[in-house]
């Protein structure tokens, strides 16, 4: 009698709570960054292909490359994501803003964690900013050759990227301000921005290791 | 939603064996098609992953069981817009700076101004005016 309907459902009664369900916005948001990673494995592509057609040039020119500076700024982008998770985990338990003094970290809300995390990005994309100077001054420029071609299109979309999850930090940060009852629908926002932020960190942890260590 | 999970997870035991052989095949020697490959494992296991994951989390849905009813799935589905004039801005605004690309610079700062007025408007369409909460 398993498959059979009965006829006495009552059909005023709630029929499925809502909780029940995957979040859409957050399944659409990982299947999109999954077409993200695509779109980062064509840079590779061409990282590898431009590579394999001229290896002696990438010999000289990836030894203009400041590479404990760029550790240390991959540091700080890696960082920023446990800064975002820990206000993922505020906005999750539905608490925008801090319930305690500034430096009290234990009663930080999505609003201080959040800004903590753009402090941190916004430092990587200055940091990277002043690198690309110095290669500029170096001879390495988007036109020079290919490797340069390959380098600053690589992590040149990538700093595009972190730029836009500023952005969107931002957005979010203002959706927390407005709302006077912070609930699911910013919290679901600020979850899924996260999402976007720990996939342009590893990314970037790839394409530090390809360019910067492998060579 | 285990045939979710499946159907994207499933893609890791033939996308990571494949790079492998490919690999070996070209003698480690030819990186795009192996970081390529690889990242197509990486493809279907995030989505694999997550949905897994996601299923575990919310239980079983009235589609995953085979006694289900098509009412059991009523309510509410997710936050939608019913309507909106924002999308049309956000995209006018981008076509303007993309024809500021193609034609003239000054274009561009114009666009731009739209994009970010319409970008705006779009996120915080239901945090504010009548939609406030």
């Amino acid at each position: 009698m398993a498959y059979v309907t009965t006829a006495t459902h009552a059909p005023s009664s709630p029929a499925n709570p809502t909780l029940n369900r995957p979040n859409m916005v957050s399944v659409g948001t990982v299947v999109w960054l999954s077409s993200e990673l695509m779109f980062f494995a064509g840079l590779f592509a061409m990282y590898f292909t431009l590579r394999s057609t001229a290896p002696e040039m990438w010999a000289t020119e990836s030894a203009h490359l400041n590479v404990p500076y760029a550790l240390a700024n991959t540091l700080i982008l890696v960082s920023s994501s446990f800064t975002c998770q820990f206000g993922v985990f505020a906005a999750e338990r539905l608490q925008p803003r801090r319930t305690g003094g500034v430096f009290n970290i234990a009663r930080w809300g999505m609003v201080e964690w959040f800004l903590l995390t753009f402090l941190l990005g916004a430092i990587f994309v200055s940091v990277q900013a002043y690198e690309y100077a110095h290669l500029v001054s170096d001879g390495v420029s988007l036109s020079s050759n290919s490797y340069g071609s390959a380098f600053y299109i690589t992590t040149g979309f990538h700093g595009l990227h972190v730029i836009g999850g500023l952005i969107a930090f931002l957005l979010i940060i203002g959706r927390a301000y407005a709302a006077k009852k912070f609930g699911h629908f910013e919290a679901t926002s600020a979850i899924v921005t996260s999402y976007y932020w720990h996939f342009v960190d590893v990314v970037w942890v790839a394409l530090f290791i390809i360019i910067y260590f492998l060579k | 939603m285990k045939v979710e999970t499946y159907i994207f997870g499933l893609g890791i035991f033939f996308f990571l064996p494949a790079s492998i052989v490919y690999g070996f095949m070209t003698g480690w020697a030819e990186w795009v098609g192996i970081v390529g490959l690889l990242l197509i494992t990486g493809l279907c296991a995030m989505i694999g992953f997550y949905l897994g994951f996601t299923g575990r989390r919310v239980g079983a849905r009235p589609e995953d069981r085979m006694d289900g009813e098509i009412h059991e799935g009523a309510g509410e589905q997710g936050h939608f817009s019913p309507w909106s004039w924002w999308p049309l801005a956000l995209g006018m605004g981008a076509a303007m700076g993309f024809l500021g690309l193609a034609v003239g610079w000054w274009i561009v700062y114009i666009g731009s101004g739209f994009t970010v007025i319409a970008l705006i408007g779009w996120v915080y369409e239901y945090s504010r005016g009548s939609h406030a909460h």
